[in-house]
């Protein structure tokens, strides 16, 4: 059943049938949320290999893949949500701070905004690309909201802006979500059909 | 097969990619080679944990900086980075080094080899290089001499005059951001090796800073000394917090170590209180200098500015509304180092050096900023504040910060290992090349389970008589932890031996045993009035009881 199939089934149901399915759905979401937030942070705490070349950083950064494959499977809203309490969280469980008042977190959650805005068919290659696309394309535009909170609302130097946060972190962020987001959306595809299997 | 291959392209392709390009950036993951165990012996427990411990890579760090201490000339600099435009820090390298091993010194207090205590000597010597011996690359040459200081002669209380007070010279009481860490590094060095080779010169400077605080420099008793603030300058003209934090924390471990009473006879009474309340920013944390006299064709900054006056505080560079200068490594080194004798002073000011100074740059990350007053600049002032404030923080205990800040300064870096495994560094040489030993040293520093504050009490005298190691094969070994418990009269050893290699140790009154794992090695075999025990090529939870 196709996503347009489900919506004219849910229109034919009655509204405590509706009312029990948008439950079901927000407690999806809400899973979601929670579980790739957790997942996001145990990431982030287990130390990832890399190397440097010129003062740029090349590894994977895994956790970043988490807030686009739960975008690209439950939304926008949870894609925001992750990203959002992923950083936030890690701040407060491994390092206890709020930076700038959790607006790099926001950022972050912008990246699971625009991942999320599109559809994706996790078992077909082209939307696997789509996704690593726009990943790529959320990603950057984080980075870039990163770097505008912290020259005008962190007030770090430009040099630390550029040099140490712009290109660092896209270095490593890149290289991971054209490579392990369409990896790790099609191994969530298929854990998720076995499951249902 | 083929059906499957065709239907996974994309998949397939990243996997290999990604597989690919996370094998060629395979790297710079810590490295924990040591094992923390617990032991019952004749119903006696040791849990390794308990016990001081220092990790391979900073074991790997000090093989790094001893190879360029020891294993050259004095007068050398080889592999140091050390470019002209460098040459008047190369003696706070020297110093903060010596300062930062102390710390690793401390943590395996009963590992006495020869590997420490040459290090320690050999940094002492390099940090009293001559232009007589060692002509251009002497530290007098480098700290004094160089043409762009030409600190030769000044007089009190006019640098030109002749007829004043002599104080020039680079042993003189116009030079103490050079004595003062001298006759500190002497002072560590007797506190942790106790030979009483140093004691006379160390004992000469601590005199010498009396006359300077409590005369006026003519045998004659004044309040304030020479300088009238109760401090002693350097640069020649100029008094500052982190460099007075030095001799007067030097005062108190001399004190300390040999029961005399300099600090407590009031020597740097004037001083602690001119720096409390005269050398403060509008936050009550220490500003960056205070001129005690006007220097050699001084030039007023621009004509909008307010004229710097003299005597009277360094102003701003940033915003010269008469505002004081401020550093952060001002702070952070003053408040470490003062700690000890102003407790309550640096508990109360950390957080808010923190609030000014300190910028987030992202969870894992901060720094701080040189000047709260330039916020948007970035430099080698900004990364030195950030070095000293690693000291600081886990001084405080503030170990979250402590690892924010190490994230900043050492993420940007490869770790690189020599081939036999023995030395490691961050290689900074595509940012500064000068970093890569200070981030050496300072790295241990960050890390080692001992602060400055500890360093300031003298170990006490039955210390000198607990077992220890006094010989070893140390190119072959790796020592984590190495301490004498003294409420359980046994002798704690965390090694790791790459090659066979034998320890000897002194002060047993009786036959030692070694047990790992609970169980007996047997007794260490006597040679003289020392045991020795050897080991084969492997990593041991010792207990020598």
């Amino acid at each position: 059943m196709n996503e347009q199939e489900s919506t004219k089934v849910l229109a034919e149901k009655s509204p405590e049938q509706q009312t029990s399915r948008n439950r079901s759905q927000i407690t999806v979401l809400i899973a979601y949320v929670v579980l790739g937030a957790l997942l996001f942070v145990v990431l982030e705490m287990i130390p990832m290999p890399y190397i440097v070349v010129s003062l740029f950083p090349l590894g994977f950064r895994p956790a970043i893949v988490v807030i686009a494959v739960v975008a690209a499977k439950r939304g926008p809203i949870a894609g925001f949500l992750v990203g959002y309490l992923g950083v936030v969280l890690e701040g407060l469980l491994i390092y206890g701070v709020v930076v700038t008042w959790t607006l790099p977190a926001v950022a972050y959650g912008v990246m699971g905004l625009i991942v999320g805005l599109a559809h994706y068919d996790l078992t077909r290659g082209r939307s696997l690309g789509k996704l690593a696309v726009l990943s790529v394309i959320g990603f950057v535009i984080t980075i870039l909201l990163s770097v505008v909170i912290g020259l005008f609302v962190e007030h770090y130097g430009t040099m630390v802006a550029i040099g140490l946060v712009l290109l660092p972190v896209l270095t490593m962020g890149l290289f991971t979500l054209m490579f392990l987001t369409p990896v790790v959306g099609r191994l969530w595809q298929l854990v998720i059909d076995s499951v249902k299997r | 097969m083929r059906f499957a291959v065709r239907n996974n392209k994309l998949f397939i392709a990243a996997l290999v990619l990604g597989v690919v390009f996370g094998g060629m950036t395979f790297g710079n993951l810590p490295v924990t080679q040591y094992t923390l165990s617990v032991q019952t012996i004749d119903g006696e427990t040791f849990n390794f944990a308990d016990y001081p411990v220092l990790t391979h890579e900073e074991l790997a760090l000090f093989n790094y900086i001893n190879e360029l201490v020891t294993g050259q000339g004095y007068g050398s600099w080889e592999g140091w980075n050390a470019g002209e435009a460098f040459h008047g820090l190369l003696h706070y390298v020297l110093a903060f080094m010596a300062y930062a091993t102390a710390e690793v010194f401390e943590t395996t207090s009963g590992y006495r080899s020869d590997l420490y205590q040459n290090f320690a000597y050999s940094l002492i010597k390099k940090m009293n290089t001559t232009v007589e011996v060692y002509n251009t690359t002497s530290i007098q040459y480098t700290e004094w001499m160089h043409p762009s200081y030409n600190f030769v002669d000044y007089y009190w209380p006019e640098a030109g005059n002749a007829s004043g007070l002599y104080v020039g010279g680079f042993r003189g009481p116009a030079n103490i951001m050079w004595t003062a860490h001298y006759a500190l590094m002497m002072a560590l060095y007797e506190r942790n090796f106790w030979t009483g080779e140093m004691n006379d010169e160390l004992s000469w400077f601590v005199s010498d800073w009396n006359n300077t605080l409590t005369t006026d420099g003519y045998g004659n008793s004044k309040d304030g000394g020479i300088f009238n603030c109760g401090l002693i300058p350097c640069e020649p003209y100029i008094v500052f917090v982190q460099c007075n934090s030095i001799p007067i924390y030097c005062t108190v471990l001399y004190d300390n170590m040999f029961g005399s009473g300099y600090f407590e006879s009031g020597m740097w009474d004037e001083g602690l209180d001119f720096i409390n309340n005269d050398m403060q920013d509008q936050y009550g944390l220490f500003a960056d200098g205070y001129y005690v006299m006007e220097p050699f064709n001084y030039t007023q900054p621009l004509p909008e500015a307010l004229p710097q006056t003299f005597p009277g505080l360094s102003l701003d560079r940033y915003i010269r509304d008469g505002r004081p200068k401020v550093s952060s490594y001002c702070n952070a080194w003053s408040e470490t180092f003062l700690e000890y004798v102003q407790e309550n002073e640096t508990k109360h000011d950390y957080p808010i050096f923190m609030e000014q100074f300190a910028r987030d740059v992202a969870n894992d990350q901060m720094y701080m900023m040189d000047s709260y007053n330039n916020p948007s600049g970035f430099g080698v002032y900004d990364m030195l504040g950030t070095l000293f404030t690693m000291a600081l923080a886990k001084q405080q205990g503030d170990f979250a910060t402590l690892a924010r800040l190490v994230n900043f300064l050492y993420e940007p870096y490869n770790r690189v290992w020599s081939a036999d495994g023995r030395q490691m560094y961050f290689d900074t040489s595509s940012f500064v090349g000068f970093l890569q030993v200070p981030l050496a040293f300072g790295y241990l520093w960050a890390h080692a389970p001992v602060n400055i504050r500890d360093l300031a009490d003298s170990r006490p005298s039955a210390f000198w008589n607990y077992p220890y190691i006094s010989q070893a094969d140390d190119d072959g070994i790796w020592v984590y932890q190495a301490v004498w418990d003294n409420e359980k009269n046994a002798f704690i050893l965390n090694v790791r031996a790459d090659t066979a290699a034998t320890l000897t140790f002194s002060n047993f009154d009786h036959v030692p045993t070694a047990y790992a794992g609970g169980v007996s090695l047997g007794a260490l075999e006597q040679v003289g009035a020392q045991y020795t025990l050897t080991l084969s090529p492997g990593t041991y939870n010792i207990v020598i009881v």
